[in-house]
């Protein structure tokens, strides 16, 4: 029984290093003196930080990564909340269509929704030329996450304290507003940290309807990696985990990261 | 405070009918329980009520408005839930001031009603306190507070204390029944627990399956109870079928396995119908084998709880019967012994 | 709160917007794919005039289109199996362990996930280059260099890595919610560990087991980014061929046939375990 639970654990151990590996080597990589990574490392050193400060192909990326973030996840959240309540609450035949409706982006293969857009902006609108496609496909892409997250907070919330809200005298609205709004308030910032997480992380839809000349973070690395092969890009890497790992902190602290389910 | 009337209420659910005509009046004042099993319609009728339901059909009366369309937020209504449903968002003051704040009174004015309502449930000083700090019961007197506390109509209980704990229940129930007596407010009362509703209501609506089966004073539903379902659910009844000999004013005569019996009754039964006869298992007693009484058995279970002592006695039909003693004389399993019926207490049943 | 039959429709208007982005963004660009597969492909523009089935005869006679579209099932088929493999431990660990440390080996597995793809596949350059960090090490104990990179083996080792969390989590859930009072009857009624584990826990977790590898499967099969990297140019699947044609601008509708033909290999292969999978669950049920 020992043994068996000691290869347990070590096969467990074994799998952790292996998810994690290759994220700590990138990390690792930036902060190497030398080109190439080796081992042991030749030295610490920032240099290819302020590389990728004064790389304007790189700082613009990650600018435009954050902007489109911003709006897909505030859009996302303005959408996605009143369509979680409307399934939860108020949806009583059909609930399964509904569910499976809202999480078809987060569902479908993402390289074909974003060959679906492509064609679709092309047809429909003057293509890719604006940055609106880009958008309008990250929000689609992240609607899912803020419907699941808002979902479950709801869920989690008994109706008897909307109704006794009622019965007190509040109507529908006030009821909202003063009692279900602030209980699910850290579930809908939830999932607009997720949704803003998978929005910078992104590839699939931006490679496809991003505008010529504009790149965003995940696509700068991804043409970065296929041809060239310097640091700057483990730098630019380490910014985007550091940048994640801040918000997962943020949503373990106000929402609990165990309460999230998929 | 308000009179409350119900008539002819049904709700339907896609198909299933939850309950069906169900006529009731309370009288400004009364405490009136919806007792039945789970599934009864017995939460049905008080969400009606409430307006967090809409009856199919029906009309709901407070006093003389008409409420039935009326949203739950205008009917001016106490609701009290079983899991408490207090905010957990806010304090205890904020808790109980959400119903005044609805209604537009705010500061010191709202702060002296608080904490006078604080007093009446005996939590004064809990006013900064969040729920999750308070324990069941105390949970449940807030939520008592909060409903009461902007002075309603109609009260509504959705078994309230099904929560809490044995010791606790019995003390809040008094607790409850006090409160209402003295601010004498029309309270409306779900419970499964046939106990519970005989020591709080000034009368019990007893529901099976979506309809009334009776309505009346707790000794009424006891000792005179309307159908079998009923007198089953009450207390323990022996139920002996028979046949209908003679009848004259309210007593009738019945022949059954065990001998003739005397039976009170309300209806009007032919002779020769058959019937149920109800005995409570108290109306019964047990002495040592005497030739002179009709009815003797043997014991064949004897469940000795303290102060009462439950019996099964065997009669020479086999026809079983629940007897219940006090303590103070003990027979021995296996006895044979004679049974003596309370004429007073037989009842017929439909 | 509650109405029997009918929604108001103040209420509706809480899901107008999202069910109108949904339809406007997802159904008919979708829709439109399936239009566009029977368009005439055009070299001067992204289409022609005209409605055809050239697009699908072209790819299901050429041996080329067929070949690649099996490859691509089988590198998703191994990253599946190889996931499950691994996902295994983990996820019983995750899913019955007490210490306390559980909130960070759930986030261990959790943040992978939200960790970009392109990092990751970063990752597994710098480990698994000629001059990376696996060769250089296996060199000084005089072993290799091994081509671990710009073929199959790269590309499914990093398949693996990016879909292992999706993987653990569904079978995670799945083992929680098997209630350990019925692994402790069997037990009393005389059941080893194996047997416990055999007959009563995995029948039980089957479904969840069952979603974990179907999303997998899905995702690997589609993957895009990841053979790009890990592959070089020397590894294609049908996603890859499929990307390139259509960012060069040209030859929509056979772009589109592609993404449909491929879209049902996927769709049928699922389906085909779904079926077997219900046999199975059948009996247990």
């Amino acid at each position: 029984m020992k043994i068996v639970s000691a290869g347990l654990l070590i096969s467990v151990a074994a799998v952790y290093l292996f998810l994690l590996l290759p994220i700590a080597i990138v990390v690792l990589a930036s902060f190497n003196a030398a080109e190439y990574l080796s081992f042991p490392p030749t030295g610490l050193s920032f240099r290819w930080y302020s590389a990728f400060l004064n790389s304007p192909s790189f700082t613009s990326a990650f600018f435009v990564s954050i902007i489109v973030g911003l709006v897909a996840a505030a859009a996302a959240t303005l959408i996605g909340t009143p369509a979680a309540i409307f399934y939860v609450r108020f949806l009583r035949r059909r609930r399964e269509e509904f569910r499976l409706a809202i999480l078809a982006p987060m569902l479908l293969p993402e390289v074909l929704t974003a060959i679906a857009l492509l064609f679709f902006f092309n047809q429909v609108f003057i293509g890719t030329q604006t940055p609106l496609p880009l958008i309008l496909g990250h929000i689609v892409i992240t609607l899912p996450f803020v419907f699941l997250t808002v979902s479950s907070a709801l869920y989690n919330l008994p109706v008897a304290v909307e109704e006794a809200a009622r019965t007190l005298g509040a109507s529908s609205w006030k009821a909202f507003r003063r009692v279900t709004f602030p209980l699910i308030k850290s579930g809908i910032v939830t999932g607009a940290m997720f949704a803003f997480i998978m929005s910078f992380d992104n590839v699939n839809i931006s490679l496809l309807l991003k505008a010529i000349g504009t790149s965003t973070l995940p696509i700068q690395l991804f043409d970065y990696l296929r041809y060239d092969f310097d640091p700057t890009a483990a730098a630019a890497s380490t910014i985007s985990v550091g940048l994640t790992m801040v918000i997962v902190l943020a949503i373990d602290r106000i929402y609990g990261l165990r309460a999230v389910r998929f | 405070m308000s009179s409350l009337s119900i008539q002819a209420l049904t709700k339907c659910y896609a198909g299933a009918v939850a309950v069906q005509d169900i006529d009731l009046d309370v009288a400004e004042g009364e405490f009136v329980s919806l007792l039945g099993p789970s599934g009864c319609g017995k939460t049905t009728t008080l969400r009606c009520v409430a307006g967090l339901e809409i009856p199919t059909s029906g009309k709901i009366l407070f006093g003389d408005r008409d409420v039935t369309r009326l949203l739950p937020e205008r009917r001016f209504i106490g609701m009290v839930f079983q899991n408490y449903a207090l905010f957990p968002h806010m304090t205890i003051r904020e808790n109980i001031g959400f119903g005044l704040e609805m209604r537009g009174m705010r500061g010191s004015e709202a702060g002296k009603r608080i904490s006078s309502v604080l007093d009446m449930v005996q939590l004064t000083g809990f006013e900064d306190r969040w729920p999750r700090q308070l324990s069941g019961g105390q949970q449940q007197r807030v939520a008592l507070a909060r409903a009461l506390i902007v002075e309603p109509a109609v009260l509504l209980l959705d078994e309230p204390l099904a929560n809490l704990d044995a010791k606790l229940r019995d003390e809040m129930r008094l607790f409850i029944r006090s409160l209402q007596e003295r601010i004498g407010i029309t309270t409306l009362y779900v419970t499964h627990d046939q106990a519970e509703s005989m020591t709080m209501s000034d009368r019990i609506v007893v529901m099976f399956a979506g309809r009334i089966h009776q309505a009346g004073t707790p000794q009424d539903i006891y000792d005179r109870p309307a159908t079998t379902a009923v007198a089953k659910f009450i207390g323990q009844a022996n139920l002996i079928a028979g046949k209908v000999v003679h009848q004259c004013n309210g007593v009738a005569t019945v022949d059954t396995p065990i001998g003739r019996l005397l039976c009170a009754t309300k209806h009007a039964i032919e002779p020769g119908a058959r019937t149920t006869a109800m005995v409570r298992p108290e109306a019964m007693r047990l002495v040592k084998e005497c030739s002179t009484s009709a009815l003797s058995g043997r014991i064949v279970e004897r469940h000795f709880l303290g102060n009462i002592v439950d019996y099964r006695v065997a009669t020479a039909d086999g026809t079983i019967l629940a007897v219940q003693a006090l303590g103070s004389i003990v027979h021995e399993a296996g006895e044979v012994v004679s049974v003596q019926i309370d004429p007073e207490k037989a009842w017929l049943l439909e | 709160m509650t109405q029997a039959s009918e929604i108001g429709v103040r209420r509706w208007l809480f899901a107008v917007p999202a069910l109108s982005l949904v339809c406007l963004f997802v159904l008919i660009p979708y829709i439109n794919i399936g239009i566009m597969s029977f368009r005439t492909p055009s070299t001067t523009a992204p289409y022609g005039p005209g409605f055809t089935v050239t697009n699908y005869v072209h790819i299901l006679s050429d041996s080329l289109y067929l070949s690649l579209l099996a490859e691509t099932l089988l590198f998703a088929i191994a990253t599946t199996a190889v996931c499950l493999v691994l996902a295994f431990p983990v996820a019983f660990h995750l899913a019955r362990t007490t210490s306390r440390w559980r909130g960070l080996l759930y986030a261990g597995v959790l943040s992978p996930l939200l960790t970009g793809v392109v990092i990751r596949c970063f990752g597994w350059i710098v480990l698994l280059a000629n001059n990376g960090l696996v060769n250089q090490a296996l060199g000084t104990f005089g072993v290799g260099p091994f081509q671990l990179m710009y073929n199959a083996t790269g590309v499914t080792i990093a398949l693996v890595h990016v879909f292992l969390p999706l993987m653990i989590l569904p079978l995670m859930n799945a083992i929680q919610s098997v209630d350990p009072h019925l692994e402790e009857a069997a037990r009393t009624l005389g059941a080893s560990r194996m047997r416990v584990f055999q007959r009563v826990v995995l029948p039980l977790i089957l479904p969840g087991l069952q979603s974990g590898v179907i999303l997998v499967f899905v995702l690997a099969a589609s993957a895009y980014v990841i053979p790009m990297l890990l592959g070089g140019g020397r590894v294609q699947t049908l996603p890859t061929v499929m990307v390139q044609q259509l960012m060069g601008g040209l030859l929509w509708p056979f772009g589109a046939a592609l993404a449909l033909v491929f879209s049902a290999a996927v769709l049928a292969s699922v389906w085909a375990f779904a079926l077997l999978g219900r046999r199975r669950m059948r009996r247990l049920a």
